[in-house]
């Protein structure tokens, strides 16, 4: 008797399809949005001074302070989406969400299968994760 | 092709020096924001290139050398870092997973432990910057040169893997837990059905390596394979496979806090991130070319290098040397 391939846990698949996708689109995302910020004046953070920043290692606050005027807590591109960095900026974020989504739709599609253990730990996961992108978990000021 | 590779990989440590004499002569060294890109979309490319003939991920090899030979600030670079292992990771993820390699069970079971660490880790890094200034600088470089310096002797020393690990015996916490999954061996045309052992002990680990890789901005793989190879006696196949799936996860839930602190800057993440998946996807194409014992030699030559230039730059900045 010849052996089938044992079908892939659809769980499995919902997550890679949904992380790959939305990965993907961060990508091509943050390419464009650098694209425009190599290309235009119009930035949020003057690209001379941050290159002089990272150059001479100055730290994340100092390049923010001197670059763009202070630091804006959080998702700070959401705001500055006609800029280019603005927009770069929101391809990276798109991509750290890929993931999160990925274990939402996983979790959706493994209430069928009653694996309760494995539902239970992915919801954990996926709570995590949320709890993490939104800012929950973070260090306060 | 060797000598090709050996050409760009002359060429990466020329360009990463030419960084460090730009960080004591305090300028740009007339570099322009489009040269920078490109600059670091090359290394990058590079460092993919060279760590799939290596074996390893590009993430592990990133942080060091980027931390070691480049002035670019350390917070920037780890999270820099995370990001770059991170995409890699997710785009590498969905083959595996439509295949059944990476085992969807043992995914989750041990995300938890790992992410939860992983992000334990980011919070500590950026708490770390925040209150002890240089002094957490060279701690955080003095570790990270430890602990390369000890990856680049794991490679060494720990080289042997199991392609398929016999279990005897499974434990009744793994037994309850039900890790056991089948997937399809193409290279042998059957099914192979397999156990795992020792899932509490994976779960330890697996804390550990995700606050290594939260706070070091480290990709995984490095240490993920051996613990599910050969604590947890996976196939190495399935082992592979759930370590990239895994590093995707954890990373992401570690990257949110290095973001929330303002630490990620397109200029650099963006080049850095094309570079990997672009080196990495012609790496896979080289790799059927060239020898790759000889990269994997060099790798760990350019780690142990890095962990040692790490050490000396904490023992430097916290008035030692």
């Amino acid at each position: 008797m010849v052996e089938k391939p044992p079908k892939p846990p659809l769980s499995g698949i919902v997550y890679g399809e949904i992380a790959y996708w939305i990965v993907l689109t961060g990508m091509v995302i943050s390419i464009i949005g650098i694209a425009m910020y190599l290309s235009t004046e119009s930035n949020y953070i003057d690209s001379s001074c941050l290159l002089s920043g990272l150059w001479n290692g100055a730290d994340s606050g100092t390049i923010w302070k001197e670059c763009a005027g202070g630091y804006e807590e959080g998702n700070w591109y959401l705001k500055r989406l006609s800029s280019g960095d603005g927009v770069a900026m929101l391809g990276i974020a798109l991509s750290c969400l890929a993931a999160v989504f990925g274990v939402w739709g996983s979790v959706i599609s493994m209430l069928k299968s009653r694996e309760y253990i494995f539902i239970v730990l992915a919801f954990i996961v996926a709570v995590i994760l949320t709890a993490s992108a939104t800012g929950l978990i973070s260090l306060k000021h | 092709m060797n000598r090709i590779i050996v050409l760009m990989v002359i060429l990466a440590s020329i360009t990463f020096n030419m960084g460090t004499v730009a960080a004591s002569e305090s300028d740009t060294m007339g570099l322009s924001p489009p040269v920078f890109f490109i600059l670091f979309l090359g290394i990058s490319t590079i460092i993919g290139i060279v760590a799939v003939l290596a074996g390893v991920g590009g993430g592990v090899i990133f942080t060091p050398l980027m931390m070691g030979f480049t002035p670019i600030d350390g917070l920037i670079i780890r999270g820099t870092g995370l990001f770059v292992a991170m995409t890699g990771a997710l785009v590498a993820a969905r083959p595996f997973l439509r295949r059944g390699l990476a085992n969807i069970r043992l995914l989750y079971f041990a995300a938890v432990p790992y992410a939860t660490s992983a992000v334990i880790g980011a919070l500590l890094a950026v708490y770390i910057k925040e209150t002890m200034g240089v002094t957490g600088e060279a701690l955080i470089r003095l570790a990270l040169g430890i602990i390369v310096i000890l990856i680049s002797l794991l490679f060494i020393f720990a080289g042997n893997r199991i392609e398929y690990p016999e279990v005897k015996k499974v434990d009744k916490f793994t037994e309850r837990v039900g890790l056991a999954m089948a997937y399809w061996e193409e290279s042998v045309g059957r099914v192979v059905s397999y156990q795992v052992t020792r899932s509490w002990v994976g779960l330890i680990l697996f804390s550990g390596v995700g606050l290594i890789s939260g706070l070091f901005g480290l990709g995984a793989g490095w240490a993920m394979v051996p613990v599910l190879n050969l604590v947890m006696m996976a196939p190495l196949k399935v082992a592979a496979a759930s370590s990239k799936v895994l590093i995707g996860i954890g990373d992401t839930a570690a990257i949110w806090p290095y973001i929330m602190q303002g630490t990620i800057f397109p200029l650099f993440a963006v080049p850095c991130m094309i570079g990997l998946v672009v080196g990495t996807i012609i790496g896979a194409k080289i790799m059927l070319k060239v020898k790759a014992g000889f990269v994997r030699y060099l790798i760990i030559g350019i780690m142990f290098i890095s962990g040692a230039r790490l050490i000396m730059q904490s023992l430097g900045m916290l008035g030692y040397i």
